[in-house]
């Protein structure tokens, strides 16, 4: 029981972590941010492992360490460092204030349509899913509310954090070799947006995706 | 199910190149060296996809890597179209790198990466097109993306950089919907089975979905169609297709607009299978008619306005992939049937344009149609090519799409959506009269005075007469062998083996479809189950 308890908590915090990434005025703070949430998300595996005596979570945490606290937060930190966009701005598009109450309607509404899943093996830890749920709006969230491309790759990152502590929820004894071809996609995926990211600022000089209207209609 | 190693093998074949592209180096030896393991790359693939469709046909569903890889009939048509149009765009390849080479465009390091990704594209694609773990086929759907990237941003412009962010990103994000579906799908299985290694497997999946949570199926689908949906370019997920099909090089927009979207809806009617055995036809029919129905109305309206020729092209294909979505909600076995036949139809007819259009490049230097004019004088083979397409596209017979669309009306007025298949055919006019405009101006016009009169070459008209060849050989009549894939397929999509025989109006249905003759067998029907009535297109 107690064990559920701190699953479900930990899933709090990945909330407070999101928003801190979401929120934070610079690509490299986001980094940082996102290092911390995803070193949340791996404490979170481990209670889970520990909970539903899963060998594969195990496997997952240490992958999950190496991949999502260590590498993708490093590439992300070195190449965003570098670029800057002084007449963006933060990019947000609306306040912060609005962007928490955002998110709390988020929780709200997946707290709401997770209490509809009759599922038992996630009776328990519920609140755990509203939370992963809500993770993955939230990181849709980042990328519509952002103009700056870099920020909007942390949406993404987020997002995949999200389904994957769905998938460690509901299918705790998941074969390793599916978390690694998530993590290693998720990996692929940064390291091609970042470059990409890298070519469009020494091409076009911004950051800010409004500017990004050379093709229409 | 029978174990075999070509599917490992048809993968392991593009990847291998893929890298040994990557580690030449860029500079010392000629292009002529990635030219050849191109060749040799989409040689091999085309060769695998022939012998795996040839097994398959024969009766074998082929299962490699304990089970992670399976070729159906199902799987079996999205390969063949990997490996025919994956063969003849890679050979068109040849010239249009050539000249962008010549006229400076691109230099050897792009001609190298250009290569090298294109099998790694086709790797990927492969990759999902031979998926039975579910995961896995999310991954390769996503991996599809990335190996693509760099060729949608191939030419460093300020346009095709921005095409390759909004392409990655929409995406990614859309894609990652579909990773929720699929965790979504996966916890219901495992939950259901009790079993966390073979639940991952679309097969036992699908042979296991009546007992599955109705509520979970359910809300997987809406994950996967969105997700998925995004990336096969159905409205209003289809916001970088447009983009994406216009900036990549000619042959690539080819790929992606005949090859990729039909990968990405193949996992659709993977989960579309699984979703009408969990919860019945009508949740799933209902989100793809309504999806598809506005894909059609949107994009032949934005079809009409286009003055770009492969934005134009690139808003039909989302037109097109709306009718067999629309096909898909109809359901029963005709309209399945039919929205599979409007895919490999297709896919052969949208080769054929963007090899058009990249002939059209290659001539005029532009894609804007107010300036492209008199392609019949300037370049008359490629002119007669482009009118092809063009009648193709706009559904006259005898040209492949004709017989695909009137399957698919013919489902629509069967199943008593007359309102409904009329306000669609309303719309193709208004892209019949869009086509009209290409051929009058663009194909038949005047040619511009200082036009340097001559066709370009051989290399590059070659693949689109084989093109053509095959559209013509499927409009005339559905090749038996095609006509019995279909059928099967239908079966292993809504696990119904009501015979329908997927052929042209004007064609006499294979009587191994209708019903088994002299006590033979009957062929690949038998691969998925035992038919238990049969009956035929009007």
């Amino acid at each position: 029981m107690v064990g559920f308890q701190l699953i479900n908590g930990l899933a709090g915090l990945l909330i407070i972590t999101s928003l801190l990434v979401i929120l934070s005025g610079k690509p490299g703070n986001s980094a940082r941010f996102y290092a911390l949430q995803s070193f949340v998300l791996v404490l979170l595996f481990l209670a889970l492992a520990e909970v539903s005596d899963s060998h594969e979570l195990y496997l997952w945490s240490a992958s999950a360490f190496v991949t999502k606290v260590v590498l993708v937060p490093a590439i992300m930190y070195r190449a965003f460092a570098k670029l800057s966009d002084p007449k963006l701005g933060s990019g947000a598009v609306m306040p912060p204030a609005l962007s928490v109450m955002l998110a709390a309607v988020v929780v709200i509404l997946c707290f709401w349509v997770v209490s509809g899943v009759a599922l038992p093996a996630a009776t328990a830890i519920k609140p755990a899913l509203a939370v992963s749920l809500a993770h993955f709006f939230l990181g849709l969230a980042c990328i519509v509310t952002q103009r700056n491309i870099l920020k909007q790759v942390f949406g993404y990152c987020l997002m995949e954090n999200g389904s994957h502590l769905t998938l460690a929820l509901l299918a705790a004894k998941a074969p390793e070799l599916v978390e690694v071809g998530i993590a290693t996609d998720a990996i692929f995926a940064v390291a091609i947006m970042t470059v990409l990211g890298t070519k469009i600022f020494l091409t076009l000089h911004t950051l800010d995706a409004r500017k990004l209207t050379t093709l229409k209609g | 199910m029978v174990s075999s190693i070509l599917p490992l093998l048809i993968l392991c074949g593009p990847l291998a190149i893929s890298a040994m592209v990557f580690l030449m180096p860029a500079r010392s030896p000629s292009p002529r060296w990635f030219e050849l393991a191109h060749l040799a790359s989409i040689t091999f693939v085309l060769a695998l996809s022939i012998m795996i469709l040839g097994r398959v046909i024969a009766g074998d569903n082929l299962a490699a890597l304990g089970n992670w890889l399976y070729v159906d009939s199902l799987g079996a048509i999205f390969l063949m179209l990997i490996g025919v149009v994956g063969f003849l765009t890679g050979l068109y390849s040849l010239s249009y790198i050539r000249h962008d080479l010549k006229t400076g465009a691109l230099d050897t390091t792009k001609v190298k990466l250009y290569y090298g990704f294109f099998s790694l594209f086709l790797f990927t694609m492969l990759l999902a097109a031979t998926s039975n773990n579910i995961v896995m086929m999310w991954v390769a759907v996503e991996a599809t993306t990335l190996g693509s990237a760099f060729l949608v941003g191939l030419y460093s412009q300020r346009s095709s950089l921005e095409a390759a962010w909004k392409y990655v990103i929409i995406c990614t994000v859309g894609v990652a919907f579909g990773l929720y579906g699929t965790v979504l799908a996966y916890a219901n299985g495992s939950d259901v089975l009790g079993n966390s290694q073979d639940a991952i497997l679309w097969t036992t999946l699908a042979s296991h979905a009546a007992s599955l949570d109705p509520m979970l199926a359910k809300l997987s689908f809406v994950f996967v169609l969105i997700g998925f949906g995004t990336k096969a370019g159905l409205f209003p997920m289809h916001a970088w297709l447009p983009d994406a099909h216009s900036e990549a090089p000619s042959p690539v927009s080819a790929l992606l607009s005949g090859v990729l979207l039909k990968c990405a809806l193949l996992v659709i009617i993977r989960y579309y299978a699984i979703t009408v055995r969990a919860v019945g036809p009508e949740f799933p029919q209902l989100l793809l008619l309504i999806l598809g129905t506005l894909s059609i109305v949107i994009a032949s309206m934005l079809f009409f306005i286009q003055q770009d020729l492969k934005r134009k092209l690139a808003y039909s294909s989302v037109e097109h992939i709306g009718l067999i979505a629309l096909g898909l909600g109809l359901g029963g076995p005709l309209g399945v049937g039919a929205a599979l036949l409007h895919a490999v139809n297709h896919s052969l007819a949208k080769a054929l344009l963007f090899c058009g259009a990249g002939n059209v490049l290659m001539k005029y230097g532009t894609r804007d149609l107010g300036s492209v004019k008199g392609l019949m004088r300037v370049a008359p083979v490629s002119g007669l090519l482009m009118l092809a397409g063009a009648l193709t596209l706009a559904g006259f017979p005898p040209f492949n799409i004709f017989v695909s669309e009137f399957l698919v009306f013919v489902a629509g007025l069967k199943a008593g959506y007359f309102w409904l298949m009329l306000v669609c055919a309303l719309f193709f006019t208004i892209t019949v009269g869009g086509l009209i405009q290409i051929v009058a101006n663009s194909v038949l016009g005047k040619s511009p005075e200082n036009m340097v009169k001559g066709d370009v070459g051989w290399a590059a008209l070659l693949p689109m007469v084989i093109l053509v060849g095959l559209i013509l050989t499927m409009g005339v009549a559905v090749p038996q062998p095609i006509s019995r894939l279909l059928q099967s397929a239908t079966a292993v999509v809504l696990d119904d083996h009501t015979a329908v025989a997927i052929v042209a109006p004007w064609q006499t249905p294979d009587p191994a479809i209708t019903g088994p003759i002299d006590g033979k067998p009957k062929p690949l029907a038998l691969a998925t189950g035992t038919p238990s009535h049969t009956e035929t297109n009007p």
